[in-house]
């Protein structure tokens, strides 16, 4: 019960022509116990911004709601969407200013005028680095291999979905703190495309093993 | 209020351009001793990489405007980790030199200051004044002989122009707006931001400034010819 | 100088400057009081016109019972309650100091206040101080926006769901809820499975006990039913071990007469002096 409420997660975000899909799985779990079997790890922080969570579910929730207001103010007074870099950036001074005291895995993606999709992924510790694909969370060290080997340059928005939902539900049965459903979502210049798999949506491997 | 647009009006002429693919500054910078150093009393100045401005008016206060502009584009870049935007960095300044009309302890800044970058592909200029109004132009003017420098840029289609042709034209412009009889030596300073400085504010190198200067002299040699001809 | 004179006023809400003395103390072997923690079984559910929220009634202190019929479902505002589990102390302060926050926001704004503002209170405030206020909230309320119910964890972060629960029994009440939740029951359907939820916690978890406290939350009214259920109502006693008259019998009497004398004093009457 005192334990901290944590999201041993898998994430994902790849970049494509026009836009970017991201994912994640859904399970919340404090210790052995899943606090939210069905949450949501894929939070706005603005209208073509989104990020995924990982790591301390009280941390991530309260950096996202920081940035969400800080990037609300920026667009009043620039009078223009919000860059991924920018949403990236004020992320990164969160994560690393408070790296002593905040446990956050953060991939911000997006889509602005000025660079269409971005990918930006802010690890614990506060570094960032923009990359055509990232992936995070507990589950994401059953990942690495997959998605090297998978991953090609210039996919579509379909086959990044398909890419992005294998990878997922391939984390999801390996790692015992991920599973749940899988959330999609679509970020592209005409807003934001939600996607969710459930059951037999959820694409199946081996399951004879 | 007045008096600070005086100081402005009594300051030589700068002007600023925005071309096809970017924006160019030159200024009509007044020698009042020839006791100075060669560029002493700079009036032009980098507030960012991107972001260029010249001035006209009393050189010490724009000095330290100049030095809130940078400060507010340094706290940006920290802040967002990206250049300012001039829109933005102009709405900044001009609520800074907006606040110095406000209070009757504080006195106006005497300057006007021209304000262009060359960013993401787009040059901007814009113009803030001592009552701390700006604008966004293709075009402006400040100084003594505002007037005549803003009939003489109406004449150019600028927006088509590339900053290699723009820079000659202003060269010419300042050259004419000068008045020989009342102001004796000046110096012209000429700096650019555009396509071909990859989007940096940069003095205009000594090659094309002399040419322009060239441009300048031989197209004021003519003046009356072509003007006897439009009327005749 | 004067300020020294005036009695200060202690600050409200919560101080935690003995922290370190009281580290210090208890390394150097003082033994220090436990905090009441309430081993609880909370939880809520969303029906078809609104929210019911459940609590046992058990406080503990350590393994002492102590309080066999204690209310945690805690005022929020008019149409918001809040069930609390951990420590019992920091959830009676929160809850309070959240509806102070909401009533005041409510006088400024006029409006009914929502259940998304408490929950971004509470969760802002517990993420603020790190943990350190044990509480896990259960919120849940009716507002012009429909019915929500919120899960709120010590740490501040929260789940939005339709049936939630907490506290020790919270997986036994979950368990009830996995089985047998279903979208837009009737209100008797939906007080009578947070009963049986909140009654599987107080069978089966050690920390939750006594009787079952039910809330009501629908568009225009609130029924805070407190007790819903008396689970462990004291038996009564078969057998009596009263003896009848006679029962012993006696030997010998003898009466004693005890010496006494009266004095007699009379008092008269006066009118009082008003002068």
């Amino acid at each position: 019960m005192n334990k901290e409420v944590s999201t041993g997660t898998t994430i994902a975000a790849v970049e494509f022509k026009d836009g970017v899909v991201i994912g994640a799985d859904s399970r919340t779990t404090t210790g052995p116990y899943i606090a939210n079997r069905v949450s949501n790890k894929l939070t706005k922080v603005t209208d073509y911004i989104y990020c995924c969570r990982s790591g301390s579910a009280a941390d991530t929730e309260a950096v996202s709601d920081i940035v969400h207001y800080h990037l609300s103010f920026y667009r009043m007074e620039l009078g223009e969407e919000p860059r991924v870099r920018v949403a990236a950036h004020i992320f990164k001074d969160l994560c690393y200013n408070y790296r002593d005291s905040i446990t956050a895995g953060i991939i911000v993606a997006g889509w602005d005028k000025h660079r269409g999709g971005q990918v930006f992924s802010i690890p614990i510790g506060g570094m960032i680095t923009r990359m055509p694909f990232a992936i995070g969370g507990s589950g994401s060290t059953y990942l690495y291999g997959f998605v090297d080997a998978n991953y090609k340059s210039g996919m579509s928005k379909e086959e990044c979905l398909k890419f992005t939902a294998n990878a997922l539900a391939l984390a999801m049965s390996r790692d015992g703190s991920s599973g749940g459903i899988i959330n999609l979502a679509a970020i592209t210049k005409h807003g934001v495309e939600k996607i969710i798999l459930t059951g037999d949506e959820i694409p199946k491997f081996n399951e004879e093993f | 209020m007045e008096y600070a647009q005086k100081a402005v009006e009594n300051s030589g002429t700068a002007i600023g351009i925005r071309g096809k693919d970017g924006v160019v500054f030159g200024v009509e910078k007044l020698v009042r001793s020839k006791l100075y150093e060669v560029g002493a009393n700079k009036r032009i100045f980098n507030i960012d990489t991107h972001i260029g401005s010249a001035v006209a008016g009393l050189l010490a206060d724009a000095r330290h405007v100049v030095d809130t502009a940078r400060e507010e584009a340094a706290n940006y870049r920290y802040n967002y980790g990206e250049s300012i935007p001039l829109k933005y960095l102009t709405n900044r300044v001009s609520m800074y030199v907006h606040a110095y009309t406000l209070y009757s302890s504080m006195r106006p800044f005497g300057v006007s200051m021209i304000l262009g970058s060359y960013d993401e592909g787009l040059p901007q200029l814009y113009m803030i004044d001592p009552s701390g109004v700006s604008w966004g132009y293709f075009g402006c003017a400040i100084g003594k002989a505002q007037q005549t420098a803003k009939t003489e840029i109406e004449k150019l289609k600028t927006k088509e122009m590339p900053i290699s042709e723009v820079v000659k034209e202003v060269a010419k412009i300042i050259h004419i707006v000068h008045d020989e009889v009342k102001d004796k030596a000046f110096e012209l300073e000429l700096s650019w931001v555009g396509e071909q400085t990859q989007g940096r504010h940069v003095l205009v190198p000594d090659d094309i400034k002399e040419e322009a200067i060239r441009y300048a002299n031989e197209a004021l040699k003519e003046p009356d010819d072509e003007e006897d001809q439009a009327i005749g | 100088m004067a300020a020294s004179l005036v009695t200060e006023v202690p600050q409200s809400g919560f101080v935690f400057e003995n922290c370190h003395r009281n580290a210090k103390l208890a390394k150097q072997g003082v033994k220090l009081p436990k905090p009441f923690k309430t081993g609880t079984t909370i939880a809520g559910i969303i029906f078809k016109d609104g929210v019911v929220l459940g609590a046992d009634t058990r406080a503990t202190d350590d393994t002492v019972v102590a309080d066999k019929n204690c209310a945690k479902i805690h005022y929020i505002a008019d149409n918001i309650y809040c069930c609390g589990a951990g420590t019992a102390a920091d959830t009676e302060m929160i809850t309070q100091m959240i509806a102070s926050q909401l009533e005041l926001h409510k006088l400024n704004t006029g409006r009914v206040p929502r259940v998304i503002t408490g929950n971004c209170l509470l969760k802002q405030m517990l993420f603020k101080y790190h943990g350190m206020i044990n509480a896990a909230l259960v919120l849940g309320g009716v507002d012009p926006t429909g019915s929500h119910l919120y899960s709120i964890w010590p740490h501040g972060s929260t789940d939005k769901l339709p049936y939630v629960t907490m506290g020790s029994g919270s997986l036994a009440a979950m368990a009830v809820f996995e089985d047998r939740y279903k979208q837009d029951m009737s209100r008797d359907e939906a007080m009578s499975l947070v009963r049986d939820a909140i009654e599987a916690g107080i069978f089966n978890d050690l920390g939750s006990g006594s009787n079952v406290d039910l809330c009501v939350i629908t568009k225009d009214k609130v029924d805070y039913i407190r007790p819903f259920k008396e689970c462990n109502k004291k038996g009564k006693r078969e057998g009596s071990y009263k003896y009848t008259r006679g029962t012993t019998a006696v030997l010998t009497s003898e009466i004693v007469k005890i010496p006494f004398t009266v004095i007699r004093e009379d008092v008269t009457e006066e009118s009082m002096d008003t002068s």
